[in-house]
């Protein structure tokens, strides 16, 4: 079910389109009324070139390209980025996950967004852990004030 | 590191009214219960495809109490609860104690997000009661490509309501003098 990783290893790229629709639920979801995200008039009042992607909606991106590409055995326990330039809508979107470091239970990814021209917008690292029946348990001490709610 | 905003401007304002709180406890609250719809939500936004967000057998059969939020759901959310009446919203629309930590909406700055560090330390899952504690770590200026910028870091720790941290997220915001009246 789970593999191994070696240094080097590139987990398969999350190729994603960025829409205003989806700009738009994230804005919802997460109750963000920050005009940047849906008026343009109003972004570009500010300097945008148009509606901005969250930031926050591209860690999110960032990071499924590392879960959906390791799969259910990997936990992420640390996760560090920064943004080097604002993304507009629609928006052509490449995250890669790359092994820089595997130790034991443990491996480190060094996270990228390209834009198609390959301009990097993010870049990040995230630490994983390969789930143990240790941590296994963990996770149910943890969640047992939900479980009893 | 030598680097001050302008005197006058209004990035130079906030810097002066903000770095002498760097270590202060800004809010502590409860967010109240997060929800499987909630999670569900936002996993969809995002795409995400583990049953896991979704289905609380799959959740359950994962290890997990009921079904399991996205790794950045609590960073991402900017209001919790019913959030601001729109009248006591900023000119951008942040809410007062939104965006900008301290921030003072005739300040009128553009603030954008800069990036974050999270520890996962506990799972996120649905009926957890949440609360939080921010904490002012950072107010540093800086002198960058697109003019002055002031960088704020904050500590948000999550806890459940048996005190045990879920998420320990370090964010940074930029701040940036208001857009020059054209």
């Amino acid at each position: 079910m789970s593999r191994t990783f070696q240094v080097g290893d590139l987990l398969p790229p999350l190729r994603h389109t960025a829409t205003t629709f989806q700009l738009f639920r994230y804005s919802a979801v997460t109750w963000n009324p920050h005009r940047i995200h849906f008026d343009e008039t109003y972004a570009r009042e500010e300097g945008h070139r148009g509606l901005a992607l969250h930031s926050h909606l591209r860690a999110a991106l960032a990071l499924r390209c590392v879960t959906e590409g390791l799969g259910p055995a990997w936990q992420v326990t640390k996760v560090s980025y920064r943004l080097r330039k604002p993304v507009y809508a629609p928006a052509d979107l490449a995250y890669t996950a790359r092994v820089t470091a595997a130790e034991g239970e443990g491996l480190t990814l060094e996270l990228i967004e390209e834009n198609p021209s390959g301009e990097v917008g993010l870049e990040g690292t995230a630490r994983v852990s390969k789930i143990t029946g240790k941590t296994a348990d963990r996770r149910l001490v943890s969640t047992a004030g939900a479980a009893a709610r | 590191m030598s680097f001050t905003p302008e005197p006058g401007t209004p990035l130079a304002t906030y810097y002066a009214h903000t770095k002498p709180r760097i270590g202060a406890v800004l809010a502590r609250r409860s967010l109240g219960t997060l929800d499987a719809v909630t999670i569900g939500r936002y996993a969809m936004t995002t795409g995400a495809t583990d049953p896991s967000h979704y289905d609380p057998v799959a959740a359950r059969a994962a290890g997990y109490a009921d079904v399991v939020a996205p790794p950045n759901l609590l960073a991402a959310i900017v209001e919790w609860g019913i959030g601001t009446p729109q009248a006591q919203l900023q000119p951008d629309g942040t809410p007062p104690d939104g965006e900008v930590p301290l921030g003072d909406a005739d300040l009128r700055l553009r603030v954008m997000g800069a990036g974050e560090e999270m520890e996962l330390v506990n799972p996120v899952t649905a009926g957890t009661e949440l609360a939080l504690q921010t904490t002012l770590e950072a107010v540093t200026p800086k002198q960058t490509r697109s003019g002055p910028c002031v960088f704020v870091t904050t500590l948000n720790t999550f806890t459940s309501a048996d005190g045990a941290v879920l998420n320990r997220n370090r964010r940074t915001v930029v701040l940036r003098n208001p857009a020059q009246e054209s």
